[in-house]
């Protein structure tokens, strides 16, 4: 999987990711938003529509990074979710604790 | 048209390998198999990745694992059996069941339950053996 981080804000980042969220990229994933959290930038958007495979490592990842992202005082949003990320989501019940968004933009509006 | 209908076979030696060989092996199965749809596509790739991460993470935790994932494609089902040489596992595949909403792990089973109509675990002769069942959905409806 393919991670570009834009910064949109002091405190916000867009995490526009392509390719597979799996046991293979879930550790990169974790580490690369735990960077991001790191540096500030606590209110992340992770843009989904390039990602066309979910699983339970990459659920695991998300509910994670979600966690981190709160504990540093921010959240973490998803965008643009492709229909086999929706249909994970929507199995794993994530989507009732993880707000999606059309895009990325939207995701951030109120931070910005 | 002709539909290619039939058995197709994946052997994985983890590491190297890992699941992308998986979605590699699906890949070439779509473009075989024209006739499954976007659906039964979609809950046999997650089934069967989750069982082989599963596999690679407990029965080859520490040592590697070696396994065949053998697909068939029929009229009305979807068939697949993934064996390893990995160690016995005590699980029982029918009491698999979402965790809490912010646990980081533990819903592979209860997903491959949600997307397939049997899933069935088993050890045999010192191998593990996943067998899931899906009956294929007919497109558009």
């Amino acid at each position: 999987m393919d991670i570009v981080v834009h910064e949109a804000g002091e405190h916000v980042a867009v995490l526009q990711c392509t390719g597979r969220l799996n046991m293979v990229s879930a550790p990169a994933f974790r580490e690369t938003v735990d960077q991001v959290v790191k540096g500030g930038r606590n209110n992340i958007a992770v843009e989904l529509s390039g990602v066309d495979f979910l699983d339970s490592s990459g659920l695991g990842a998300l509910v994670g990074m979600l966690k981190s992202a709160r504990s540093a005082g921010g959240d973490l949003r998803i965008a643009a979710p492709s229909e086999q990320v929706q249909m994970v989501l929507k199995l794993s019940n994530i989507d009732k604790i993880l707000r999606t968004y059309p895009d990325g933009d939207a995701a951030v509006s109120d931070w910005a | 048209m002709t539909t290619a209908m039939g058995a197709h076979r994946l052997d994985l030696a983890c590491p190297p390998d890992d699941v992308t060989a998986v979605h590699d092996f699906l890949a070439g199965v779509w473009r075989d198999e024209p006739s499954i749809g976007a659906e039964d596509r979609m809950a046999l790739e997650l089934a069967l990745v989750e069982l082989t991460s599963n596999v690679i993470e407990h029965a080859g935790a520490g040592r590697g694992v070696s396994c065949s994932l053998d697909l068939d494609v029929a009229d009305g089902t979807l068939g697949a059996v993934l064996r390893d040489d990995g160690g016995a596992l005590p699980i029982d595949p029918a009491a698999a069941s979402l965790p809490d909403a912010l646990a980081e792990s533990g819903r592979g089973l209860a997903l491959v339950q949600m997307v397939v109509d049997e899933l069935r675990y088993a050890r045999v002769a010192d191998r593990n053996e996943w067998s899931v069942r899906r009956d294929r959905r007919r497109s558009g409806h």
